[in-house]
């Protein structure tokens, strides 16, 4: 099993090594072997990641190739088609925005997975995540309404989960409604009288 | 002389033009960081993608397009979790959230 | 055809960096400053490119525009951390 994640890593490394050096003499390929190798050892701990609760451990680059590709893809078509909604909003001349603060909970176990699905999260336009702890509570800013809605739908939590291996549930939590994020939530959903004296500050 | 590949890297190349400058005119005119972050981290990115992508249709399949198809993949995978970090950092020392019925919240 | 547009992108490019330099002047607090900072970081690495293309040796400027995105990523990475202290 060890071997596998030492032949993808090392492989990946030689790969990016050809293509920065960009020369195919035997010399060459020989350092690029022997660089892959040595920095595949000193790198291979950093890579092996240990979830929430220090059971599992999952290596960071294990993942299935044409399902991720397949996701980028998707990935990049949900950014074309949403950045014109958020091109639109902020060309308008009454600014049609509406920010809020939702948050969200996942059950994944993997924290590449987590890692995944925040980076997807803020790069799809409308939404920028603030915060990820631990145990899978996800805080989103939302620029729009739409945004919001595309959350609540759960569309891309279940892309992810599914290019992973992992639980597909997840459950959306409303403002200040769980007690240790209730310090927050003040803070984050604005709902009371502390967020606009925070506010007039700056 | 004009051949159809040309024709598309223009064709891109002017639409990452385009999202970069609604990409700056987001960050004149939104109220408070949070949005002004959507604005770098979206429009930005998708500007720049488009860009270096049409470089790549135009200079075809050598070692320079694999170069910029790295800076792509680098763009692709950096730039949100620069965004990422930026906002956790705002969000945990405190930055106010502007909502919409609480105008000038912040300005 | 394709040398005007990259023209144009140069001047678009120079534009947006110098506005972003007033937002990052005037920016209420430390995190608009880097969030502008962040932008011209990364409008400098396509300037690179587009200077490497009207230079006629886009190998070579390729390789610092890597270089360059790989050096904004930490910096800003690092600079974040920094603001954030023990909390991060």
């Amino acid at each position: 099993m060890k071997a596998r994640y030492y032949l993808k890593l090392v492989i990946f490394l030689f790969v990016f090594w050809i293509l920065l050096s960009g020369r195919f003499e035997a010399k060459f390929l020989i350092y690029g072997v022997l660089t892959s190798l040595i920095a595949s050892y000193v790198c291979m701990p950093l890579l092996m990641l240990k979830s929430a609760d220090g059971k599992n451990e999952y290596f960071a680059l294990d993942f299935p190739v044409w399902r991720l590709v397949l996701y980028c893809l998707w990935i990049f078509w949900q950014l074309i088609t949403s950045n014109f909604a958020l091109a639109r909003a902020i060309v308008s001349p009454d600014l049609a925005i509406n920010p809020r603060v939702v948050r969200f909970k996942v059950e994944m176990d993997n924290p590449m997975a987590l890692t995944v699905l925040a980076n997807s999260i803020t790069l799809t336009p409308g939404t920028v995540t603030m915060n990820v702890t631990d145990d899978g509570i996800y805080e989103i800013h939302a620029l729009t309404d739409d945004a919001a809605d595309g959350i609540r739908a759960g569309d891309m939590q279940r892309r992810v989960a599914r290019l992973f291996g992992q639980d597909e549930t997840f459950v959306m939590l409303d403002g200040a409604d769980s007690a240790d994020n209730a310090d927050r939530g003040e803070k984050g959903a604005a709902a009371d009288g502390a967020g606009s004296a925070e506010g007039g500050m700056i | 002389m004009i051949d159809i590949r040309e024709i598309i890297a223009v064709i891109m190349i002017a639409l990452g033009i385009l999202f970069l400058v609604i990409s700056a005119v987001g960050m004149l005119r939104l109220p408070d960081f949070y949005s002004r972050l959507h604005a770098s981290g979206n429009s930005e990115t998708l500007g720049m993608m488009l860009m270096l992508l049409g470089f790549v249709v135009y200079e075809g399949a050598n070692l320079i397009s694999f170069k910029l198809i790295f800076i792509f993949l680098f763009v692709f995978i950096g730039n949100p979790i620069g965004t990422h970090i930026l906002s956790k950092t705002a969000f945990k020392t405190g930055e106010p959230v502007w909502t919409k019925d609480k105008e000038g919240g912040g300005k | 055809m394709i040398k005007f547009v990259v023209i144009l992108a140069v001047i678009v490019l120079i534009t947006i960096i110098a506005l972003m330099l007033g937002r990052a002047l005037r920016g209420p607090t430390v995190f608009n400053r880097m969030n502008a900072l962040g932008v011209i970081s990364a409008d400098t690495i396509i300037l690179i490119v587009l200077f490497g293309y009207l230079d006629g040796r886009i190998d070579m400027y390729v390789d610092i525009a890597i270089s360059y995105a790989i050096l904004g990523f930490v910096g800003s990475i690092a600079i974040a951390k920094f603001l954030g202290g023990k909390k991060l």
